[in-house]
């Protein structure tokens, strides 16, 4: 049968396998069916129909797939990995149900009144010890406890504060900036929301909110649910045209990754391609804002902290930035020390850690092991999924580095020089 | 005990082909510069010379390639490349009045060895013919082939026990516009550390040999010394040179005629290695398939039937 | 029954049977070779392929080993027999920096032996373009070269001993032919011999010192005549490039528009990436002769890359062209053919000839200071007519190859995809000796069967089983 596949960009793959070593999923389970040359070569059959949408092994090796695209910065081709993922994600979303964790979860975070009221038990099951003590458990409970655990910043600080007036440049000239909160980001390190408005700021951003805005989607499309997360986006593209921000910042490397992608997302819904694609366009990851005004630095103390930073999956693959969170690093007076592999998949990937612990686990631990080798006593990174599963990883493992994002240290930074 | 001559191939694989039938033992040899190296073969072998199969083949200097047929005696190939500025740097142990064939055949070494590449390494493709008369060729002119399975690699340093090399084609160097030869005194004090250092470092010389009592004065040297040949482009072999200096405040340099001597003296101790170097079972199931009768050089290798 | 049997050796998850598992498998990265394997085993341990290979042995079942499969001559295919993977045995098993060398089992990737020769200032010098994916065993098995291999030599140059598994069980060790040892160079006839011969169960290679300075040179073309007469003039003075690349206008467009990007000019006819290594002393002459030779020749420009980081783009532009190339058309046909470095431009200039007359996309990105030619042809298999010009040109180019004195495979092996070439190369009686040596590793022919050697050329074989041709 030489028809073609009715999977847009799987033609480019000239299944070279320079994406192999690249994926932390053939890394850990050594079969091809695991790698995206493999997945690739599934996925093209199963458009083709030379494969049944319901074989259960197919299904599994596609599950087991992080979604980090580490393959596509290896691929020479252009093969669109991603969207070729969430394709098929989608089509076999009506024929293979959505583990039920993974429902659950989504359920929840399309409906803003019933997130606020888990993330506020979540916040108030993290004021009491009760995470640090079932972190060891096995399993996937002590693995959500030991998340929820590495979220605590000291201080806690929820609301929005006004910024030190001295440090805000005159308003009128600026750019005007539009935070996306971020459910997860709001839900359990809105101290790194806060940060993240106070380090725009004072870089000279006007920031502003933008009421209305809901999840950005990024966990339905991942599962497959592409329908909710169309209307989640039109949600969100409303709300931040509503603020009439120049831009949007993101701190969460997940979410901006989707937002950027709307315009591919709605590219079938004529009332919304355009305003989808122009939205997207003005959509920045937050340090890639400050890295293009260079961000002010703060000279380094004497005992400034050892840093490694891990990239995002979704920031250096999906987003391609590499660079940025190493300036605003830099930034921060911090004494950097490079990690090994920092390119790969810490095996957080949404709602993987959750559905695929034990695979997840195994892709973390040599991330651990090298992040432990650094010395480092921070790890920074700029995803909220990454943040809670290496963070996680450290508590249970009871290493005595924490994980951070960036814009997180330079606020520290920046606050610890106006003390001084 | 008889002796056949041969001068062609056709001649060879009919030759070899009918004392395959009769089961005649042959004794190969080409120039028969280095008689002992057969001492091994059972007496009684009819002897095969093949120095008349001779003659440059095939040299295109732009390619830095030759072939030539195995009578070609090491002087000739000497001459027609150094025309050129290049050479074929196999230089063995011996002398150059042997033959380009025993050198591949024996795969023998010389001082340029560890610089410039063994004979496997040099070797691009050979013709031969083995012991039931069918002539065999593997691998070819150009500088990198992988068509096919190596008959070149296992030809090369057979000894002649699996075929009879007729033909060989190898990679040429070009010359080193800047070549030296100096005399090291191996006078204690760690020079001969400093000189491994050397080997082992950036500015590595083409050749380096040591040479002590006997040897050195045999070669000609006053006492025990290192003979150390340095080549390459004149910024190189300049700073080469300080490198050697820094080894030992004694280097000398030496007239580089030297090496011929050198190389005679060296050729002695190849042998011993031979007997029984090829007794496991999946050498001598090689050697039942290109010599099924045992009739090349029997008994070379001492190995049992 | 075999699957349970192997099964039991090396656990369910390592043993694949359902044919759409074992759809990835069916190819090595020429996708025009797709053959269904009837089953897939990968051990996890040296013990665990002894003992499979020990069950293959007892059921009657021929196997193909297969490293990363990478390979483009249709090598790691079975047709309904087993694919025995060895991705999974990746140890270092000893990496001695004193000694210069390295113990590895077969399924480590050549790129990761350099990682982790690097901390000690050496590398793995023979580097495909593939290095970040194929593997040792793979290289040993197809002898693979790569951009640096013209100044340091091949695989074979570089592996130093293998512990060898045959198909009837029996392990050797083999080891490269040393001053004091003398033998058959079985190790240099195992290098190479593209999985007919046995398995690879641990390799022991060469580590090379990391030169003291690397100096990269982009020189650019208007004409591909004048760039391959530039290649043939630095080879003829001498001097030695540790590499000497060639890359075409339509190779230059599809890397520069992928994300190896690496600002080569994109109105240049052919650019040639040389570099020179060494001692740094003496370096400055040779990039002097290289220069002034490529500017004779009617180079428009010759730049030095700045820094290593500029080095580092420059080179992944071209070990990653083949796969950009990729996304010119949905098919791409890769050959491999050598030819005599004097005779290039005269060559090119025919191949191109070729293309233009049979209307296909021919690009040309090769190792040019060896002569080794990889002619690409982006293409639509869907379109018949397109595919039979194709190959209609690859043949011409590979005949025009053969004529000019030349090889039809410098690294990539014969696999399936050359078989056809052999006895243009060799005549039967070449061809029957090949036969006989992997006879002696392998007389029941249970090593990756049907490949190299058109069987008819086996007198033995041929004789003694009645294998059709
Ligand atoms: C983009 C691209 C660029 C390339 N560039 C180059 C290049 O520059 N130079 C070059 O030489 N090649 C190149 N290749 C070809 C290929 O990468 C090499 O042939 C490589 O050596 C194959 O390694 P592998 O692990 O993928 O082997 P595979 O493809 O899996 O197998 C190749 C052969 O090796 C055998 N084999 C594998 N492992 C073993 C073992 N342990 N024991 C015995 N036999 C074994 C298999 O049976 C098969 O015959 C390139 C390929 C691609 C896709
Ligand atoms: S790197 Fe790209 S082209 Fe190569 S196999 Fe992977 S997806 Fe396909
Ligand atoms: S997205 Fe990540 S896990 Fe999935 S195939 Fe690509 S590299 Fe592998």
């Amino acid at each position: 049968m030489t028809a073609r596949a009715p999977l847009p960009g799987s033609e480019l793959c000239v299944h070279c396998g320079f994406c192999l070593q690249a994926c932390p999923t053939y890394l850990a389970l050594d079969d091809e069916n695991d790698s995206p040359r493999g997945r690739i070569v599934l996925m093209k059959a199963l458009a083709a129909g030379t494969i049944a949408d319901t074989d259960p092994f197919v299904g599994l090796h596609l599950d087991q797939c992080l979604g980090c695209r580490a393959c596509e910065t290896a691929c020479p081709a252009g093969v669109p990995y991603g969207q070729m993922l969430e394709a098929t994600r989608e089509r076999q979303a009506s024929v293979r149900p959505t583990p039920l964790v993974a429902r659950l979860v989504l359920r929840v975070f399309e409906r803003p009144v019933v997130l606020g009221i888990v993330m506020f038990g979540a916040r108030v099951l993290r004021a009491t010890r009760l995470p640090w003590l079932l972190a060891k458990l096995p399993g996937r409970i002590g693995a959500s406890m030991a998340m929820l655990a590495s979220t605590r910043r000291p201080g806690g600080g929820r609301a929005r504060v006004a910024l030190p007036s001295s440090t805000v440049p005159a308003a009128g000239t600026l750019t005007k900036v539009a935070t996306l909160d971020g459910c997860v980001m709001e839900g359990l390190f809105a101290s790194t929301n806060r940060a993240t408005e106070r380090v725009l700021a004072i870089n000279g951003f006007a920031v502003t909110a933008a009421p209305g805005q809901q999840c950005c989607g990024a966990l339905h499309v991942h599962a497959g649910d592409a329908d909710a997360a169309r209307a989640l986006a039109r949600v969100n593209i409303a709300a931040f045209e509503q603020s009439g921000a120049a831009l949007i910042a993101v701190n969460s490397a997940g979410c901006g990754a989707m937002l950027k992608e709307y315009g591919h997302l709605l590219k079938d819904d004529a009332a919304w391609r355009e305003r989808a694609t122009l939205f997207s366009k003005r959509v920045k990851d937050v340090t890639e804002l400050l890295a293009d005004v260079g961000p002010r630095a703060v000279t380094p103390s004497a005992d400034a902290p050892r840093v490694t930073y891990d990239a995002p999956c979704h920031l250096l693959h999906a987003q391609r930035i590499a660079d940025a969170p190493l300036r605003v690093l830099r930034a921060t007076g911090a004494t950097l020390i490079p990690l090994p592999d920092a390119e790969q998949c810490c095996g957080s990937a949404g709602l993987y850690s959750l559905v695929e612990p034990s695979l997840s686990l195994r892709v973390l631990s040599p991330k651990l092991a090298h992040i432990a080798n650094t010395g480092a006593q921070v790890v920074a990174t700029g995803n909220p999924g990454c943040l809670m599963h290496i963070g996680a990883g450290l508590v249970r493992s009871g290493a005595h580095a924490v994980a951070r994002h960036p814009v997180e240290l330079l606020d520290d930074a920046y606050a610890a020089e106006r003390t001084s | 005990m008889t002796t056949t001559s041969i001068t062609n191939v056709r001649d060879l694989a009919d030759t070899v082909r009918a004392a395959f039938e009769d089961g005649t033992p042959l004794r190969i040899t080409t120039c028969g510069t280095w008689p002992e190296s057969l001492r091994s073969v059972r007496s009684g072998a009819t002897t095969l010379d093949c120095s008349a199969i001779t003659g440059i083949v095939e040299y295109i200097p732009g390619d830095l390639t030759l072939t030539a047929r195995a009578g070609t005696t090491l002087a000739e190939l000497e001459e027609a490349t150094a025309r050129h500025g290049q050479w074929c740097p196999l230089s063995p142990w011996g002398t150059d009045a042997g033959s380009f064939g025993a050198t591949m055949a024996t795969a023998t070494r010389g001082p340029l060895t560890t610089a410039l590449g063994a004979p496997r390494d040099l070797a691009l493709g050979i013709e031969c013919v083995d012991g039931t008369g069918a002539v065999i060729r593997g691998g070819g002119r150009v500088v990198k082939n992988v068509a096919g399975f190596d008959l070149t690699r296992l030809m090369v340093g057979s000894w002649g026990t699996l075929a009879i090399l007729t033909e060989i084609s190898v990679r040429l160097r070009a010359r080193p516009a800047v070549d030296e030869t100096w005399s090291v005194p191996l006078d204690g004090d760690g020079v001969t550390e400093r000189l491994h250092v050397l080997r082992q470092g950036v500015y590595a010389p083409l050749a380096c040999e040591m040479f002590h009592g006997a040897a050195a004065r045999a070669v000609g040297l006053s006492a025990d010394a290192a003979l150390v040949r340095l080549g390459g482009n004149a910024g190189f072999v300049a700073a080469a040179r300080s490198a050697l200096r820094t080894a030992s405040t004694n280097a000398a340099p030496h007239d580089p005629a030297v090496w011929t001597r050198a190389r005679e003296v060296h050729a002695a101790p190849v042998l011993q290695t031979l007997a029984g170097a090829i007794d496991r079972p999946l050498d001598r199931r090689v050697k039942a398939q290109f010599d099924p009768r045992h009739i090349l050089n029997p008994g070379l290798f001492a190995e049992s039937a | 029954m075999l699957q349970r049997e192997l099964e039991a050796i090396v656990g369910e998850r390592n043993v694949l049977w359902r044919a759409s598992e074992l759809l990835v498998y069916e190819n090595d990265a020429l996708p025009g070779y797709r053959r269904r394997p009837r089953l897939a085993v990968f051990p996890g341990t040296r013990d665990e392929v002894i003992a499979v290979v020990a069950a293959l042995w007892r059921a009657g079942m021929p196997f193909v080993p297969r490293g990363a499969g990478t390979g483009l001559s249709g090598g790691a295919v079975a047709d309904d027999i087993v694919v025995l993977g060895l991705q999974r045995l990746k140890q270092v098993l000893a990496l001695n920096a004193g000694a210069r060398t390295a113990t590895v089992e077969p399924g480590v990737v050549n790129a990761t032996l350099t990682k982790a020769a690097t901390p000690f200032g050496l590398h793995y010098a023979p580097d495909p373009s593939s290095q970040t994916a194929c593997t040792i065993g793979g290289n040993v098995a197809e002898n693979a070269g790569g951009p640096h291999c013209l100044k340091y030599g091949v695989t074979l140059n570089h592996v130093l001993a293998a512990t060898v598994l045959l198909p009837n069980g029996e392990i050797i060790a083999l080891e490269a032919p040393r001053a004091d040892r003398a033998g058959y160079d079985l190790m240099g006839a195992f290098v190479g011999s593209e999985g007919c011969f046995g398995v690879a169960l641990d390799v022991t290679v060469r580590l090379t010192p990391n030169p003291e300075q690397v100096v990269t040179l982009l020189s650019v073309f208007s004409s591909l005549d004048d760039a391959a007469r530039a290649v043939s003039a630095v080879i003829a003075e001498g001097v030695l490039p540790s590499a000497f690349e060639m890359m075409d206008n339509p190779t230059i467009r599809a890397v520069e528009a992928s994300i190896y990007a690496a600002g080569y000019p994109l109105d240049a006819a052919a650019v040639l990436l040389t570099e020179l290594d060494g001692a740094a002393a003496g370096i400055a002459e040779d990039v002097q002769i290289v220069e002034r030779l490529s500017r004779a020749c009617g180079a428009t420009d010759v730049r030095t890359a700045t820094d290593a980081a500029d080095r580092a783009r420059l080179w992944q532009g071209r070990k990653k062209a083949f796969g950009a190339l990729g996304r010119i058309a949905p098919d791409l046909v890769v050959q491999d053919a050598v030819v005599p470095r004097t005779r290039l431009a005269p060559i090119l200039a025919k191949i191109a000839e070729i293309g233009q007359r049979l209307n296909v996309r021919l690009c040309n990105v090769f190792h040019a200071g060896d002569g080794n030619l990889h002619p690409c042809i982006p293409y639509d298999a869907s379109d018949a007519d397109e595919s039979a010009r194709v190959h209609a040109a690859m043949k011409e180019v590979m005949e025009l190859c053969i004529a000019e004195g030349g090889s039809i495979t410098g690294e990539h092996g014969v696999g399936s995809d050359k078989m056809a070439y052999m006895d243009r190369l060799f005549a039967t009686e070449s061809l029957d000796a090949m036969c006989r040596l992997r006879d002696a590793f392998d007389a029941e022919r249970r090593a990756n069967p049907g490949k190299v050697i058109p069987s008819r050329h086996c007198r033995e074989w041929m004789s003694v089983r009645g294998v059709e041709a």
